[in-house]
């Protein structure tokens, strides 16, 4: 498939096209640490200095690579969509082949980057057990009653959330099989066929 | 197992013949259990015709020593020796430290039942529910593509009257290591249970 | 042989083999037998080791299970000749009995002291720990809704385990009224107090408003009365016995105490605190100081308990108020919210209001009442001064009447009095001679009761020591006999258990009668072997008797030979007699060898014929033939791959 643009996003990447490989490689870099850390108005002053153009041009510029490089990794492009979509840009083939190694080199971070935003909810994170064994308490003072005490911590966005729960042997061995029938699941062929077909 | 004087006054008063009768201390002693172990039999005494002639005071106070009696005796474990030595310092005579032993000893599985149920504990897991889905897509990005659990432990918490759920996603890997754990912890009780 | 076989059997069974019930001796013992108890026994000594407990089918197999039995049995040390495979396989009693004889002998003595040895607490925690797993592991999982209220109660063994949460509440305790000292005849309960008892209060196990908080309460106050009574003993062992008042007094002493410490505490703050707010709050102060002071007077002997109660009661009595009043004011509202609310407001508008209003008034009021108490106070204080000065106007008036009244005779008068006076004087003397002699007599029988008191009391003393020192020795006693009967259920089982035992005593006598028996028979070949000496003596005495008359014989005749001929002869025929009886004695003497070397063969064959040579021979050809068939299988399978 092939990246459909808006005009106004044309226009903003055609002043890409005319630069030297080097500067594109540092708008490049520059894109990059955006997404990773969000806009910082200051460098545009700079570049825009540096090359002699208004600071709206490169400002455009940059947001444009930027939207280039999540769109290409979000919808997972191949390399040959990838360069397909550059070229109805008109990119020369040297600049080409250098958006191509900069959105190769880091789709895998950007789609992480996507899929940190996207909605989460809470997951499991970590679980710790102990076992206990109750021997007395303020009204039965001789009683033997095993028990299992666990601290499961799970996560949401970054908030970490602890729940202390307990249970008894007999519901363990349950929770523990119905769990274990639970990841063979995912081994069946019915699972299999799905996540082959839906590709 | 101890006992305040008055306590003790009391239960010696239930095994006195002169105050309490021998032909309805066995009821008396039934009664204490029934009115310790069931709700709608806390009145037992007031209601039982069996015990129409006997001063209601002295069978109030023999009544509230032998639930005292009953109660610690449950709560500790006593073993019929201790009962019986305790009794004995209490001026029963034989017939009615072996009559008290018969009717309270099947009763004291039951009492300590009713006493086991006093406490408090963390919500606790009687049964688990879950989900696989396939995970397509979300608005930022395409083609995740794999398998996510939704895991919902059901508990119980003291004091509700509904099955509480707790739930949270995990991934296959996550859930590995979940089972894992868990099944550790198994693995821990088998071993303890062989020893 | 008998006994020894009989003890092998019972030793053998003892530890666990499988023997017939009518099997006595070592002969009726099989191959598979023998087999099995040796492995058995073997078992027993070394306690690991992997061997099979039954005999074998394949021939291979049971010539080596027999050689490793003879290797274990030689590795324990056994020396009676060389053990092979065939001495299990082809028996012969002799050699079995004396192997079983060796085994039985290194059986492990004290199997069954060992294992009634006490175990600690730790372990017998753990191993209640480890089966009460086992239990709750072995059982199949139930869905919560099956269970009441989480809990599950198992049949075998019987039991209950908790599996939910929901049975679970907190300790609750509540307070709970008993009577009291309602049985003793010493003391006294007022009237009300034993209606109240009779008719009103509810019994223990109704007492709570939920039945569920009953045994927390009850345990609570059982605790809290144990507590109390330690509290007490400690304080009375501490500070009462000095102080050498009753218990009674002790108790009442210090409750005055407490008392007014706390009175004087309220008065001081009391003071602290002005302003006409508090005017109020310290009328009511005043009113609870003076309660408390009735309180000490007529409730002195009351302890804390039943005073606590008191004020709770008070305390619960005033929730239940504020609760039905709450109650009340919610029944009456159902009409819309706001209705309510702007009804509710105009309400509370107007009520506030009157509320003003009335306070005012009150306030009013107030300040006319104290005006009108302050004038009233004044007025009643102004005639008290004014009555007292009337009683005194009348008094002195009436003296001066009655002196006025003597003036005329003022002479006689004053001798009259004086006379009066006189008369007087010497009744109060004579009185008080009269109290005197009256008084001796009984202040000494004061003081004689006194002395008798208090020898009595001693004496009561002493006789209380006496009861408390016979109430220990009876409880000692008690416990003695306690712990006696103990011993002796303990005897009684573990003579039990003996009896199972092939009874000690048996044994012991007869191996006293064998022994008995061989010594016995030692005399007797004492006996003998002495016999056959003075037999040999005698054998030997008469040989050299008869040598010596024979030479002496011969001699005599050699001479007469040379001159007779008929003595010649008779010469003759005497070596011929000699010779003819040492060939006599010799055949003799070959018998009694032949005779004996009988006897020896004849032993041996017994000894041979015990062996089940033939049998076993037999035996050892059936499995030759069998072996020669394995082999051939086992070829033929060879040749067919």
């Amino acid at each position: 498939m092939l990246l459909v643009y808006e005009d106004s996003h044309k226009e903003h990447l055609s002043f890409l096209t005319d630069l030297e490989t080097e500067v594109l490689k540092e708008f490049g870099r520059i894109s990059l640490n955006f997404i990773r850390k969000g806009i910082n108005p200051k460098i545009f002053q700079g570049a825009a200095q540096k090359l002699g153009v208004p600071v709206e041009t490169v400002q455009h510029g940059v947001e444009g690579l930027m939207y280039l490089l999540i769109e290409g990794s979000r919808f997972l492009l191949n390399e040959v969509d990838f360069q397909d979509s550059l070229m109805t840009l008109g990119f020369s083939e040297e600049t080409r082949s250098t958006l191509l190694e900069l959105y190769l080199e880091h789709r895998r971070e950007v789609r992480q980057i996507l899929d940190d935003m996207s909605l989460d909810l809470p997951h499991y994170h970590n679980l710790e057990w102990r076992f206990d064994v109750q021997l007395a308490s303020r009204s039965l003072r001789h009683q033997v009653a095993p028990l299992v005490l666990l601290k499961l911590q799970t996560k949401d966005d970054e908030a970490k959330k602890t729940t202390l729960l307990q249970t008894d042997p007999v519901n363990l061995v349950h929770v523990t099989h119905v769990l274990e029938e639970a990841l063979q699941e995912m081994k069946s062929g019915y699972f299999r066929r799905i996540a082959r077909n839906i590709k | 197992m101890e006992f305040g004087p008055q306590v003790l006054e009391n239960i010696a008063l239930a095994g006195d013949a002169a105050h309490i009768p021998d032909k309805i201390f066995a009821k008396l002693v039934t009664c204490a259990c029934q009115g310790v172990l069931n709700e709608d039999q806390r009145n037992i005494v007031e209601e039982n015709p069996a015990f129409k002639d006997t001063n209601k005071a002295v069978l109030k106070a023999a009544f509230s020593g032998l639930v005292t009696l009953i109660i610690e005796a449950a709560k500790h474990d006593s073993s019929d020796q201790n009962i019986s030595s305790l009794l004995e310092e209490c001026k029963y005579t034989a017939d009615k430290i072996n009559e008290f032993s018969k009717i309270f000893l099947p009763q004291k599985p039951h009492i300590q039942l009713l006493l086991g149920k006093i406490g408090f504990s963390f919500p606790h897991i009687v049964d688990v529910d879950w989900r696989l889905d396939y995970y397509i897509k979300n608005n930022n990005v395409e083609k995740v593509n794999s398998g996510v659990y939704l895991i919902s432990l059901k508990t119980e918490i003291p004091g509700e009257h509904e099955l509480k759920d707790f739930q949270f996603s995990c991934t296959v890997e996550q859930l590995q290591d979940l089972v894992g754990k868990l099944r550790d912890a198994t693995k821990c009780m088998e071993r303890i249970a062989q020893v | 042989m008998e006994e020894v076989d009989r003890i092998i059997v019972h030793s053998l069974r003892s530890i666990g083999c499988d023997l017939e019930d009518d099997v006595q001796s070592l002969r009726q013992f099989t191959t598979e037998v023998i087999v099995s108890t040796v492995v058995r026994c073997l078992k027993v000594i070394l306690g690991d080791i992997d061997l099979p407990s039954s005999l074998p089918p394949g021939m291979s197999a049971r010539f080596r299970l027999g050689a490793s039995l003879a290797n274990h049995v030689q590795d324990l040390g056994y020396k009676g000749g060389d053990l092979g495979y065939q001495t299990f396989l082809y028996s012969n009693e002799t050699e079995i009995r004396k192997i079983f004889m060796f085994l039985v002998e290194k059986l492990p003595k004290d199997t069954s002291q060992t294992a009634d040895e006490p175990m600690g607490s730790s372990v017998l925690l753990h191993r209640a720990i480890s089966t009460e797993l086992g239990y709750q592991l072995s059982l199949a999982w139930l869905p919560p809704y099956l269970k009441d209220k989480g809990v599950r109660t198992r049949t075998r063994p019987p039991g209950w385990q908790r599996e939910g949460a929901f049975c679970l509440h907190h300790f609750r305790g509540r307070h709970i009224s008993t009577p009291r000292s309602v049985g003793s005849l010493t003391v006294k309960i007022p009237k009300e107090l034993r209606s109240y008892y009779t008719n009103h209060l509810p019994y223990v196990t109704n007492q709570t408003s939920l039945h569920r908080d009953t045994a927390p309460s009850v345990m609570e106050t059982n605790v809290l009365e144990v507590a109390s009574h330690q509290e007490w003993e400690n304080e009375w062992n501490q500070l009462g016995l000095a102080s050498r008042l009753t218990q009674q007094e002790f108790k009442r002493r210090k409750h005055e105490r407490l008392m007014k410490m706390v009175k004087e505490r309220l008065q001081q703050d009391s003071q602290h605190q002005n302003g006409p707010d508090s005017r109020a709050a310290a009328s009511d102060l005043q009113q609870i100081l003076s309660n408390i002071e009735a309180q000490s007077k007529n409730t002195g002997l009351r302890s804390k308990g039943s005073r606590f109660a008191h004020t709770e009661k008070l305390q619960y009595a005033a929730d239940e108020d504020k609760a039905m009043t709450q109650v009340g004011a919610n029944v009456a509202t159902k009409d819309t919210e706001e209705e309510q609310e702007k009804k509710r407001q105009e309400e509370q508008e107007r009520l506030r209001s009157e509320l003003a209003n009335i306070t005012s008034d009150l306030e009013k009021l107030e300040l006319e009442v104290r005006k009108f108490t302050a004038g009233r106070q004044k007025m009643e204080e102004i005639i008290a001064s004014e009555t007292k000065a009337i009683v005194e106007k009348k008094d002195t008036f009436s003296v001066k009447k009655r002196t006025l009244d003597l003036l005329p005779q003022a002479e006689d008068n004053i001798a009259k009095l004086q006379a009066i006076v006189d008369a007087s004087r010497q009744r109060l003397a004579n009185l008080a001679k009269q109290w005197e002699a009256h008084r001796d007599p009984l202040l000494e029988q004061y003081r004689q009761l006194g002395d008798l008191n208090s020898k009595r009391e001693s004496e009561a003393q002493k006789k209380l020591e006496e009861i408390k020192q016979f109430r220990e020795r009876m409880k000692e006693t008690a416990d003695d006999t306690r712990r006696k009967d103990e011993l002796y259920k303990q005897l009684i089982s573990e003579y039990e258990r003996m009896t199972k035992d092939v009874n000690r005593s048996a044994y012991t006598r007869k191996i006293m009668e064998i022994v008995a028996n061989i010594k016995k028979q030692k005399q007797e070949i004492d006996k003998i072997l002495v016999d056959t000496k003075s037999v040999q003596k005698e054998i030997n005495l008469l040989t050299g008797k008869l040598d010596r008359t024979f030479a002496v014989t011969d001699e005599l005749i050699f001479r007469d030979a040379k001159r007779d001929e008929s003595v010649k002869k008779a010469y003759r025929l005497l070596a011929a007699l000699h010779e003819n009886f040492e060939q006599l004695i010799q055949t003799v003497q070959d018998t009694g060898v032949v005779m004996r070397e009988i006897k020896d063969l004849e032993e041996q064959i017994e000894t041979e014929s015990n062996k089940k040579i033939l049998s076993n021979l037999e035996k050892i050809s059936a499995d030759l033939q069998q072996m020669k068939k394995e082999n051939s299988g086992l070829l033929a399978k060879v040749k067919g791959k």
